[in-house]
């Protein structure tokens, strides 16, 4: 498309393809505009972690130094999340996105340089004592210094302060947590920021998985069909059995508590969905007379099945993609919930596991993690349901 | 019965109407639809009358408003859409009334707009009737047919018995001549054909025995031979019944076989109102005009050119086989086979138009798909230049890709709705070296736009901003950007308009002219072929049944398959 793109005169600039239009109409219903801003919020919340909850000061001047204390903590996590957030604005913004392969392909190499750049370069200090910051500021070390919003890291203990673990919110003490401390004395809001992390990543990421997988199947079986979609069903059916809570405590007994294989263990049980929508699509788009249009001319398979199908038959699909989110934001709580998951790092499911702990009912534990677990589930079901209203011919309105 | 019904109400008529001759009179009707914002007027200020047994036929292109009026009359628009802001829809209403022991009719005019829905319930289904285009979808299909027109006779009238229903419904079905009805009775609409569905519609809708009948397009889904009869059926049964009907069509031919009045409509106005015999001879309004002389039939016919060349086969078929299995039991054994194209021999001669002639089921789109690779032959051989494709690999098709390319019928499908128009044009050169950069590519893509009527810029578009016409013609636009030389055209004017069909026709001839094509024509319409094509082949059941020059087998067609074809076409000429 590359240059017949650039050629297009601007008189004709308006003319908008079929994805614009959908997504248009879909994010044009109440429903979806809720579910669009909590993830908005989720994503801002991941993406500014450490700027918004952070016990280290953002700014602080020292003798007349002025220094940002935080940067040095960066974690890796930290750095890859804010620059897939900048790689994402760029190529938005740039003539790359003009075209979704080319958006995808730049996407997929700039994460990955960075992801292998942070890995070598970012070398936090392998400890922090959060409380010699406390101390700094108490005895007027800085002549001035910022916090961020919520002064307590996600893993800052408390453990110069001995009060007890497990306050209630805005209980009188030395510090004011907006949503009371957890069982180890740490803040609940600054943790319900830094887990939204896990919630984006295992959505998007587990699902990617499972979206990548099931559409080359199905894609396959459905334009194959004979032999391929007989043995590829059968592939479908066999792992549509395969329990996966039971494999991923499994999994998680052998292997130990890894985010990210529990992220590809999601992926890999749940394609089975995607694999049946896609052959379903691709069977139907087959007859399609544009596509026997491509093949009367000759064009290869590759082009016939990844630009004269796959978009044509993509949208259905992303309905799905976006109950399937909801539902590994919901397997990841679980597995946190059941003390399976991630060890140290902040999950909403694992801090929902601590509201029943010590024999007391401690509700804002279990207000906080679970209206959030609830309000994204409830999010992306939204904008799943306004896609599929969008997507019926039947419920279209005429408004473009 | 006798009492008062508040919609009911009584009009001052002029001497000169003799109210008891005409059973449905329309006065400056207007319908208004809501779409979104906007308002349509799709029915906009029509006046017209139709006497006691007359057949009134209502002509015009797609979206001019023929269907809306017919639902407006027996107020079927979604009210919560639709409104009527002037008009009056005067109907004269039978009733039967029961004084003493005997029953007498009497009447009473009513306008269908302002009646409640009690009385338009009794209105509906016994006084006016209808029947719908699509035989497929307007029967319901979990009740076998004879339960069906029992339920219509049931309601329509109290107090009658399943017994006597039971005997109505059966001389319904008799009257419609459907065979055997007392076995065909117990029958779920699957189990039946189209023309045979269509019957059924047509008994369902005369049991009750309705003064008015209203077809909206009753035999535009059917076959060539079924709609004739279906015709003659109408015709017969409204003349021994005495009931008027309302008949929707865009097909002049049927105007001229069944009408006593036409009217030809225009985006929502009734331009021309007449006798059907002189409107069609002799057209007032510039409009009927347009639209008679697009008629395939009126066309201005070419002059015959002399043979160019001894004719030289460009394609050769021999003795094509394609058969689909039919599979059954737990081992999906193969039984049997549909045999779509049976044993299949034909030369396709250089620089012809070849119609492809069949109703549906025949094979011909098969046939067509076959001469491409689209479709895998089950035995036989095609050639082009005498060089085989079947059994060939997508490799080494490719190269005969480029020479062979196909136009389609539906212009819903036939283009990527994801891609530019430019985009459709350019990626099949590419592919095949044409151009040798993009800039170039997109120079050629506007010379064949331009060859198709098209506008340069319009390749910067994306399909759904597009007529049905256009779309067509950037389908022919696809096909010709690779330069080939022989083009398979499958109904690419089923889909559309009779002007726009004269439109792509002439277009046809002229590109087939200037690049020295050749063109399989697939086609159920005659009166097409006869204009168009130099040779005809007919097809039924996947067999050959006849080939040759058009005027051979158009003029004097030698199979009797192929002449009873050829009567049932609907002709203009009276």
């Amino acid at each position: 498309m590359s240059n017949a793109t650039q050629n297009r005169p601007s008189d004709a600039a308006q003319s908008s393809g079929f994805m614009t239009r959908i997504l248009r109409r879909t994010f044009s219903e109440a429903g979806a505009k809720i579910g669009l801003f909590w993830v908005s919020v989720l994503v801002i919340m991941a993406v500014f972690a450490p700027f918004l909850a952070n016990t280290v000061p953002l700014l602080a001047s020292e003798n007349g130094a002025v220094s940002a204390p935080f940067l040095r903590y960066f974690t890796v996590e930290d750095v890859i999340f804010l620059s897939v957030f900048v790689i994402v604005i760029v190529i938005w913004l740039s003539p790359l996105s003009r075209t979704f392969s080319r958006a995808t392909t730049s996407f997929i190499i700039l994460t990955t340089i960075a992801t292998v750049l942070a890995n070598t370069f970012v070398k936090p200090p392998q400890l922090i004592i959060y409380d010699d910051f406390r101390t700094q500021q108490a005895q007027g070390k800085y002549d001035w210094s910022i916090n961020a919003p919520v002064a307590f890291s996600a893993r800052d203990y408390m453990r110069d302060v001995s009060e007890a673990p497990l306050q209630e919110p805005l209980a009188k003490s030395q510090f004011k947590h907006v949503m009371g401390t957890e069982e180890n004395g740490a803040d609940v809001f600054s943790r319900m920021i830094h887990a939204s992390r896990v919630a984006l990543s295992i959505g998007f990421i587990a699902t990617g998985i499972a979206l990548v997988i099931g559409v080359i199947l199905g894609g396959l079986m459905g334009y194959f069909s004979g032999i391929v979609d007989m043995l590829g069903m059968r592939l479908v059916e066999i792992f549509e059995s395969v329990p996966t809570l039971f494999l991923l405590l499994t999994f998680v007994a052998f292997f130990g508590r890894n985010i990210y294989l529990i992220m590809v263990i999601i992926g890999l049980t749940s394609w089975s969905g995607y694999a049946r929508y896609a052959r379903a699509e691709f069977l139907k788009l087959r007859k399609q007379d544009y596509v026997q249009a491509a093949i009367a001319s000759g064009l290869p398979l590759r082009s016939i099945l990844f630009r004269h199908m796959l978009p044509n038959g993509v949208a259905p699909l992303l309905v799905s993609v976006s109950f399937g989110v909801a539902s590994a934001i919901l397997a990841e709580a679980t597995l946190s919930f059941l003390g399976l998951g991630p060890v140290d790092a902040p999950s909403w499911g694992q801090m929902l596991n601590q509201s029943i702990r010590a024999s007391t009912f401690n509700w804002w534990m279990a207000v906080f993690p679970g209206g959030a677990i609830f309000m994204t589930v409830f999010a992306y079901n939204l904008i799943g349901e306004a896609l599929r209203d969008a997507l019926d011919p039947k419920s279209a309105k005429g408004d473009d | 019965m006798s009492t008062q019904t508040s919609g009911i109400k009584s009009y001052k008529l002029t001497p000169s109407e003799k109210p008891e001759h005409k059973l449905l009179q329309i006065k400056n009707l207007q319908t208004h639809l809501q779409a979104g914002k906007r308002v349509v007027k799709a029915v906009d200020d029509v006046s017209f009358s139709i006497n006691k047994g007359e057949t009134f036929c209502l002509v015009g292109e797609s979206g001019s408003g023929k269907s809306i009026l017919a639902l407006s009359v027996i107020q079927l628009l979604p009210a919560r859409i639709s409104s009527h802001p002037s008009g009056v829809v005067l109907f004269d209403w039978r009733k039967q009334e029961n004084v003493g022991q005997v029953s007498i009719p009497t009447y009473k005019q009513v306008d269908m707009l302002t009646l409640e829905e009690d009385d338009l319930c009794d209105i509906r289904g016994s006084r006016i009737a209808m029947i719908f285009q699509e035989p497929m979808t307007s029967l319901n299909p979990v009740y076998s047919v004879g339960e069906q027109i029992m339920e219509a006779l049931l309601l329509h009238n109290n107090g009658m018995s399943e017994e006597i229903a039971k005997q109505r419904a059966l001389k319904a079905m008799q009257e419609v001549q459907i065979k055997d009805a007392e076995t065909r009775f117990n029958n779920y609409p699957h189990e039946m054909s189209g023309g045979q569905r269509q019957r059924i519609m047509i008994a369902m809708a005369l049991a009750c025995e309705p003064d008015l009948l209203i077809a909206d397009e009753p035999t535009t889904a059917l076959d060539v031979t079924v709609q004739a009869e279906v015709l003659k059926l109408i015709r017969a049964l409204q003349q021994r019944k005495g009931m008027s009907v309302l008949f929707i069509t865009h097909d002049f031919g049927v105007v001229a076989q069944i009408a006593d009045k036409v009217g030809v409509m225009k985006q929502g106005k009734l331009v021309e109102v007449g006798d059907a015999k002189n409107v069609l001879r002799n057209p007032q309004h510039e409009y009927s005009q347009k639209l008679l002389a697009a008629v395939p039939e009126n066309l201005p016919r070419r002059k015959k050119e002399e043979q160019k060349s001894p004719n030289e086969a460009l394609v050769k078929v021999k003795n094509l086989d394609v058969f689909f299995p039919i599979r059954k039991g737990v081992l999906q054994r193969v039984v049997d086979h549909v045999r779509a194209v049976d044993d299949v021999t034909i030369d396709i001669n250089k620089g012809k138009i070849v119609a492809l002639v069949g109703e549906s089921g025949s094979g011909k789109t098969t046939l067509g798909r076959a001469i491409l690779q689209l479709q895998k032959p089950t035995a036989g051989s095609v050639s082009i230049h005498g060089h085989e494709l079947v059994g060939l690999s997508t490799k080494q098709l490719k190269p005969w890709r480029q020479k062979m390319q196909i136009a389609f019928q539906d212009p819903q499908s036939s283009l990527n709705p994801r891609l530019l128009v430019a985009k459709t044009l350019t990626e099949p050169m590419k592919i095949h070296g044409i151009g040798s950069n993009d800039d170039e590519r997109i120079e050629l893509a506007g010379e064949v736009l331009e060859a198709v009527q098209l506008q340069r810029d319009f390749m910067w578009r994306y399909p759904h901003e597009f007529s049905g016409g256009q779309r067509q013609r950037i389908g022919l636009a696809r096909a010709l950007a690779l330069n080939p030389e022989f083009i398979v055209c499958d109904e690419i004017t089923s889909a559309l308009d009779v002007s726009v069909q004269a439109e792509v026709l002439q277009l046809l001839l002229e590109i087939r002219d200037q690049r020295d094509l050749t063109l399989l024509f697939i086609t159920h319409n005659i009166s097409v072929v006869e204009y168009l094509c130099d040779e005809t082949i007919v097809m039924k059941s996947g067999k050959v049944v006849e080939q040759g020059l058009t005027e051979d087998v158009c003029g004097n067609p030698q199979n009797p398959y192929t002449q009873k074809l050829i009567e049932a076409v609907p002709r203009l000429n009276l």
